[in-house]
């Protein structure tokens, strides 16, 4: 997808979802995500990055992923002065329903955590826990963060675990494109 | 003279003043009005303003009131971050088999074709149905079937508890709820998760189910169950296939004296790892007069594992069911080409490997072996005219999934049956789901 598209696409999608309500388990608000994944954080500064075609084509070759949106919904995390990371929010679809994560990346692009923030799916509530989780921690988008290479399939969810880490590999790829410069 | 002439001047100023007073009263007169005009017109354009904003401001309300407030400010973004309220999903798979020494058997057949529909009434209700044809044609004279195999609705409550009530799938084995062409290796369901535990098993009734931050899931349910009454006792009976296949009701005006308990665990607390294991048991007589086995209970109990951490992707699974009190009514029927057996069982193992990664293909092939038999034991009879109970069957499967993206896959595998060559087999097939 040329990212113009990508871009109308995105802004598409979320007019014609505006006004729907959601089937979802809310796990976490933005805030309570925030807190798990710096909980040494004394700000949260919204932070929003913006991809530039050139940045968009970037993370294509990075994440072999279509990279979707122009626009990314990111926190930076801070500690007095100290940069801590930032908190990137996302969502997609599981196999029928968005599922709602955040991800915390370290100022050198490494995953540092990744949290899900809302639930949708009838099954698959398994990639909640903590140990499949854990497995995206430390890597980065060129380093095993594919189910079957490096991430470990959830019998019974596969199509939802797949788009999550999927999810993350892309942004994964957002990090190092707008952090590595 | 300078007096006359200032005299007049003075009078001529005078004079002036009065009138050059009076140019600029008309002045501020015209001025007066022309802001009277202007605030005319912003007082018109504030109420029109006011119009819209109260429009809006009522839209939000009504907006407000057909959603749940969110817990906290921020909680906002994920509301506006959901999908369609209504989904449309399919599957659908089109077999080859063709017998190895007596290719007069090779058939094809569109042995499922499925089309599913999910709807969101509210943040935590929705609707899940899935209605289906098997062997494509389904009529009076036609071998095809229609069925409604899902039709439920689930809640979810705030300790994370979900509710479902309808006709649902019973979370037994590796297969039964994850049943679509891509999810499972081979042309053909495995013959254990369909003559030992029945496929696609579903029964009407409720559930309750919840997943810990552990990752254990916990099944409960009170549904209908099997019904005894209609065993097929003759030579061609299904229950020789499938013992419990041939007496589930599917919700079809299933007799419902009996209920039925079930409750599953699962475990997925160590990433690709998958630990589990059902119980099934109800009454499958019913209390129909005259029915020599309306004591009969029937219980279905299994345990299966899968590793699955990267491309390796092995499972097992081990299935026991047993029907009770069925003397009397095997004994009414002695000498039957199939009596009902007392218990049946079967095993399977299976490894895969994926192979080849590449874009959108993906290539594993696999083998499997399983053990199974639907007439394990039956219940004592009086000296001769007791009933044998049948061989073990077993079967050896070697095959591939070749994956195109994640949704559509082609199947090739062959099957050796040991206990009748006859039966050897190619298997060929298309599979998609969404």
């Amino acid at each position: 997808m040329k990212p113009a598209h990508a871009a109308s696409f995105t802004t598409l999608a979320v007019a014609a979802t505006v006004g729907h309500t959601a089937w979802a388990t809310q796990y976490l608000s933005v805030e309570q995500a925030q807190r798990a994944l710096f909980p040494e954080a004394t700000a949260f500064q919204p932070d929003d990055w913006q991809l530039t075609p050139d940045q968009m084509r970037a993370v294509e070759r990075l994440a072999h992923l279509p990279a979707r949106s122009v626009h990314w919904r990111v926190f930076a995390a801070q500690r007095g002065d100290q940069r801590l990371g930032y908190v990137i929010l996302d969502d997609v679809v599981g196999k029928f329903e968005l599922i709602s994560y955040a991800v915390a990346v370290l100022p050198d692009a490494r995953i540092k955590q990744v949290e899900i923030l809302a639930y949708r799916e009838s099954h698959g509530f398994e990639i909640r826990s903590a140990a499949w989780r854990r497995q995206f921690v430390g890597k980065t988008a060129g380093s095993g963060i594919e189910i079957g290479n490096g991430i470990a399939n959830i019998s019974g969810a596969t199509l939802s675990c797949t788009h999550v880490t999927d999810g993350v590999r892309r942004i994964a790829a957002v990090a190092q494109v707008m952090l590595k410069k | 003279m300078k007096k006359t002439t200032l005299a007049l001047a003075v009078l001529s100023a005078l004079a002036v003043a009065p009138a050059s007073a009076l140019a600029s009263e008309a002045e501020l007169m015209q001025r007066i009005n022309q802001l009277a005009a202007e605030l005319d017109k912003v007082k018109a354009e504030l109420a029109a303003t006011r119009q819209k904003a109260e429009a809006v401001e009522q839209r939000q309300e009504a907006q407000a009131a057909s959603q749940p407030a969110p817990s906290d400010p921020s909680a906002g973004a994920e509301a506006v971050a959901a999908g369609p309220a209504t989904v449309i999903s399919s599957y659908g798979e089109v077999n080859y088999n063709r017998p190895v020494h007596d290719a007069s058997k090779a058939q094809a057949d569109v042995a499922r074709a499925v089309i599913g529909i999910e709807h969101r009434f509210d943040d935590k209700t929705h609707m899940v149905s899935e209605f289906e044809w098997e062997h494509a044609v389904a009529s009076s004279g036609d071998a095809g079937e229609t069925e409604v195999e899902q039709l439920y609705v689930e809640r979810q409550f705030d300790n994370g508890m979900r509710g479902k009530a309808g006709l649902y799938l019973i979370p037994s084995g590796l297969l039964n709820t994850s049943h679509e062409p891509t999810a499972y290796y081979g042309v053909e369901r495995n013959f254990v998760e369909t003559a030992i535990i029945p496929s696609t098993w579903r029964e009407a009734g409720l559930g309750l189910s919840k997943t810990l931050d552990n990752g254990l899931t916990w099944d409960l349910g009170l549904t209908t169950g099997f019904d005894l009454n209609k065993w097929d006792f003759s030579a061609e009976s299904e229950g020789k296939a499938s013992t419990l296949g041939s007496i589930h009701q599917e919700g079809q005006l299933a007799r419902a004296r009996d209920l039925a308990v079930h409750g599953a665990l699962n475990w997925r607390g160590v990433p690709g790892l998958l630990l589990g294991g059902s119980l099934f048991t109800g009454g499958a007589g019913n209390a129909q007069s005259g029915f020599a086995a309306n004591d009969a209970r029937v219980t279905l109990w299994e345990l299966h594992v899968r590793y699955n951490p990267g491309a390796l992707d092995l499972s097992a699974l081990y299935a026991r069911g047993t029907i009770s009190d069925t003397a009397a009514l095997n004994l009414q029927n002695a000498g039957s080409a199939t009596p009902v057996p007392s218990s049946f069982q079967g095993w399977y193992t299976q490894a895969a490997y994926r192979v080849w990664h590449s874009g959108d293909y993906t290539l594993t092939p696999f083998v499997r072996y399983e053990q199974f038999n639907t007439a394990k034991t039956f219940a004592a009879m009086p000296a001769g005219i007791a009933n044998n109970a049948g061989p073990d069957q077993k079967v050896s499967t070697v095959g591939a999934n070749f994956m195109i993206g994640e949704g559509v896959v082609l199947k090739a595998d062959y099957q050796k049956f040991h206990n009748d060559s006859a039966l050897d087999r190619v298997d060929l097939g298309f599979g998609y789901a969404f």
